[in-house]
């Protein structure tokens, strides 16, 4: 398979799981011979009868299933001879029965790792289907099944570790727009390197040329003192040169460097801002904060200091080694020969710091999960007693912490002064084999002068801090591509709901809103929902209600068009959700949800959240609908009082009164309601189905609510049972709707309350 | 229903390819779950039907026929597979993941984790490792493993 050939989940496939990334074309031509057609779906089974590693393939045709060994052998079946599909799940390992008739051998035994599961899977999923009388319409086999199998990985990782060098030179592009501030920091930089190079030249031209000849006589004492006198200025001069340089270079990298973290941060939560709500379930929020924080920050350091430390490390080394050598070859080999090895030393103490670095995580993570737990659960630990358990579990972990901190400290000062050794080692044998030639030992004159073993010296020292630099310069590196690759993750996700070129702007929503035979799914095959079709008239309310999975949040999900459907189609006032404008339509559309979320910032600035331009007197008259006013005003700080993150500082009810006041003010014309009463007692219940009462009035609402004493009123309710709409009708309607699902629900929750 | 030490409970791996258990005239397909995988040798098994409920519930006094106790052995195997490695042949982090290489008496594999996902001790000294799509990796003695294995553990281990 050529590159280009290949998906990103194939290359993850490939890269990461050492299997095959799509069905061998070997498989394939044998499974279509023994299905008789084309291969709809497939998986690969990892697990032989023996429980050995293998690759076997269980491929879906048309009308059939084929089994195909390793050997190459294949053997198939009808799929309208499968009865049931059952699994038996281990720890590693799932066995899967695809059962015949009662008592009849089964069809096929497959047994396979979980990393194989999400695409069998899918495989059983739509032969389950076909049980139940229903078709699955599945997409392109091989994409179906490179999306299951790489799904582990690519959730788990930023993306697939691509090429290093393309990251490095993609973050460097993010100077371009600096490179006149670059350019000055780079001259700055460059500046301080060669700057640093005269005062041991000038050390060793002064005595050379000046001290000696004036101590032998050979130069006069006034002209002695006046060029001593001119290198003292000389030095004073480059000291100042070169202070004054790394001011500049300090400064102005360190800016350059913010200004990129500044467009990165900016460019990464603009760009999350525009990302659909399928992404923000398969990542962390807190690997996401991290990319705009930390990873910026990293890249702040690499870009202001790293950069520049490592280039011009490199040019200080090849500098020095250059004017060593010419200023005495022999000598300049004894000081530049080692200086690989030292390099060499010092990355691989790094590697091993890595190591140890590690070790003391884990010790230390170890530490603060009895942090973790027994902080927030200490009432727990008090009631049993467990304090004097707890506090030695700490003690063990903390001792752990200790052992390998201490470890990783002997690690680092045993070697830097060792290193250090080494290198002054260097100093001493250049010592060794200066001081006969200084002395002329060798016979014929001194064939070294002071000065130039005196510049030597001085130069030696100079050494130390690029070589450090660059021994280090690979963790540098990999620390900053890391940062970078989960920056630009962010960056290349393309939203999965996007407008059309030229979107409609319905001005404004009546809500009139119809669901034409619409399927939906979160990933791929797995349906959520199957051809629902219903039709609301504005004004109406409609109640959702089913067992829980059956596909209510979904259908709301998909109203306000958070994700776009897979099959049939939304129509907003005979409008395609996927023709509008996005952002216009969900101006005109509300939502109160079963955990209000509130920003931190003041009651008021979380009323005016959908619509900032509100006057005080609209802002306290949704608070009075919301019957949030009363409250609000007890506040200390009235409706400029700080709610906090989350609105932590209000109590569930209070926020679910701000949050409908917010939905007041933002005057929707299709309100969503989830499970907005069900986390609150009974007297605040009723204080929010009055404003409820309110806020329902004269919008096209969907309400979800377990408790379906809240929906009586509603104008229809639908029952929504596995992903399919199977009952609608008011309560009345369908209270007389003999063996009903909404009837039994509603029965049954009645004799709940009445035994309570 | 729970029942332990009532009427004798058999078991058996029918034609349909999946294991029986029949008690007090009662049968069902069942699938096995061991209660303490690691700390107690697997001795407790929950006998689970096709609905997940509990069947019947087995425990280390349970009076088991010859073949139910082969039945219920084979089945335990399975629901207990874990691969186990041999050799770790490689370890290398990359960006929020870090990637193994193992030999594994199943085979060779290579597998991912996540980096705060650290392996954990079992009782019997071993170590478990899982991967991101929950695989689970078992080194029942690092401590026996070669020198090139043990030092690319040595950062995992105590």
């Amino acid at each position: 398979m050529s590159e280009s050939d290949l998906t990103q989940d194939q290359r993850i496939i490939e890269r990461y799981l050492g299997q095959p990334a799509r069905l061998p074309d070997q498989v394939r031509e044998v499974g279509e011979r023994a299905l008789g057609g084309p291969v709809r779906l497939y998986a690969m089974v990892d697990l032989a009868e023996a429980r050995t590693l293998t690759q076997r393939w269980i491929l879906l045709g048309e009308r059939r299933v084929a089994l195909v060994e390793p050997s190459g052998e294949a053997r198939a079946f009808d799929r309208s001879s499968v009865r049931a599909v059952r699994e038996e799940p281990g720890l590693s390992a799932t066995l899967l029965h695809i059962l015949a008739e009662a008592n009849q051998p089964p069809l096929a035994e497959l047994r396979y790792t979980h990393r194989q599961r999400r695409a069998v899977e899918n495989v059983r999923f739509v032969l389950e289907q076909q049980i139940e009388g229903r078709s699955v319409e599945t997409g392109s086999a091989d994409v179906e099944y490179a999306r299951a199998m790489a799904a582990p990985v690519r959730e788990a990782q930023a993306l697939v570790a691509g090429n290093r060098r393309a990251v490095l030179w993609r973050l460097l592009a993010y100077l371009a727009p600096y490179r006149r501030r670059l350019a000055w920091g780079f001259a700055a930089a460059a500046v301080i390197t060669l700057v640093s190079l005269v005062p041991p030249w000038l050390a060793g031209y002064l005595i050379d040329k000046v001290v000696r000849p004036v101590q032998d006589g050979a130069v006069s004492m006034d002209k002695g003192a006046t060029a001593a006198w001119l290198a003292v200025i000389a030095m004073a001069l480059v000291f100042v040169v070169r202070q004054g340089a790394a001011l500049v270079r300090l400064r102005l990298m360190a800016v350059v460097g913010e200004m990129v973290a500044r467009d990165l941060r900016g460019e990464v939560y603009a760009h999350l801002q525009k990302l659909s709500m399928g992404f923000f379930s398969r990542k962390k929020t807190g690997s996401l904060i991290t990319r705009v924080t930390s990873d910026t920050d990293r890249l702040w350091e690499f870009l202001a200091f790293g950069v520049v430390d490592v280039s011009l490390s490199l040019v200080m080394l090849v500098g020095l080694s250059v004017v060593l050598l010419s200023l005495d070859w022999k000598l300049g080999l004894v000081m530049v020969l080692p200086v690989p090895a030292f390099c060499w030393a010092i990355f691989w103490h790094g590697e091993r710091m890595e190591r140890l670095f590690l070790r003391t995580w884990r010790k230390w993570s170890s530490m603060t999960d009895v942090l973790g737990d027994t902080l927030p659960g200490i009432k727990v630990v008090k009631a049993f007693s467990q304090e004097e358990h707890e506090t030695g579990r700490f003690s063990v972990r903390n001792a752990d912490v200790t052992e390998e901190a201490n470890r990783l400290h002997v690690s680092w000062t045993t070697f830097w002064p060792t290193i250090m050794l080494a290198i002054h080692g260097t100093t001493v044998l250049v010592w060794a084999f200066a001081v006969p030639r200084l002395l002329g030992l060798g016979g014929g004159g001194p064939t070294l002068s002071a000065g130039t073993f005196v510049s030597f010296l001085l130069y030696t020292t100079m050494f130390i801090a690029p070589i450090e630099v660059i021994g280090q310069m690979t963790r540098t590196m990999n620390r900053a591509t890391s940062s970078a690759h989960r920056v630009f993750e962010v960056l290349d996700t393309e939203p999965e709901v996007v407008d059309v070129a030229e979107p409609v702007r319905l001005e404004p929503v009546e809500g009139r809103v119809a669901f034409e035979g619409v399927t939906f799914g979160y990933d791929g095959v797995r349906q959520v929902l199957r051809g629902v079709s219903f039709e609301v008239a504005p004004g109406e309310m409609i109640g959702l209600v089913g067992p829980s999975g059956g596909g209510k949040t979904t259908v709301v999900n998909l109203i306000a068009r958070f994700y776009d459907v897979t099959g049939g189609r939304i129509t907003v006032d005979g409008v395609d959700v996927r023709e509008l404008d996005s952002a216009h339509y969900r101006r005109q559309l509300g939502m109160v949800l079963q955990d209000p979320y509130l920003f931190h910032g003041t009651v008021l600035e979380n009323i005016r959240y959908g619509h900032p331009e509100a006057r005080p007197e609209q802002v306290i008259e949704a608070a009075r609908a919301a019957n949030a006013h009363d409250f609000v005003v007890k506040l200390p700080h009235g409706y400029d009082t700080v709610v906090g993150e989350r609105g932590q500082t209000l109590s569930g009810g209070e926020r679910q009164r701000v949050s409908i006041a917010r939905a007041i003010l933002h005057d929707p014309r299709i309100l969503i309601l989830d499970e907005a009463t069900s986390a609150v007692d009974t007297e605040t219940e009723r204080e929010i189905q009055e404003a409820m009462d309110r806020l329902v009035a004269g919008r096209t609402v969907f309400a979800i609510a377990h408790r379906l004493s809240t929906l009586v009123n509603a104008s229809r309710l639908f029952v929504m049972k596995d992903g399919r709409l199977v009952e609608s009708g008011t309560h009345g309607e369908l209270l007389e709707m003999e063996g009903g699902i909404y009837r039994t629900l509603y029965t049954l929750q009645r004799e709940m309350a009445k035994a309570i | 229903m729970v029942r332990m030490g009532k009427a004798a409970l058999r078991l058996e791996r029918r034609e349909d390819g999946q294991l029986w258990a029949v008690r007090d005239g009662e049968e069902r397909a069942v699938r096995v779950r061991r209660l303490f995988p690691w700390s107690e040798d697997g001795r407790h098994i929950s006998l689970r039907d096709v609905d997940d409920g509990e069947f019947a519930l087995v425990g280390p006094d349970e009076q088991l026929d010859d073949a139910s106790a082969g039945a219920l052995d084979e089945a335990t195997k399975g629901a207990g597979f874990v691969l186990e490695v041999t050799a770790v042949l490689d370890i290398d982090e990359e960006i929020e993941i870090r990637v193994w290489k193992v030999e594994t008496r199943q085979g060779l594999r290579t597998f991912q984790t996540h980096l705060d996902d650290w392996p954990r001790e079992t009782p019997g000294g071993g170590l478990l490792i899982r991967d991101v799509a929950g695989d689970h990796y078992f080194v029942p003695a690092p401590g026996a493993l070669d020198a090139r294995s043990r030092e690319w553990l040595w950062a995992f281990v105590d």
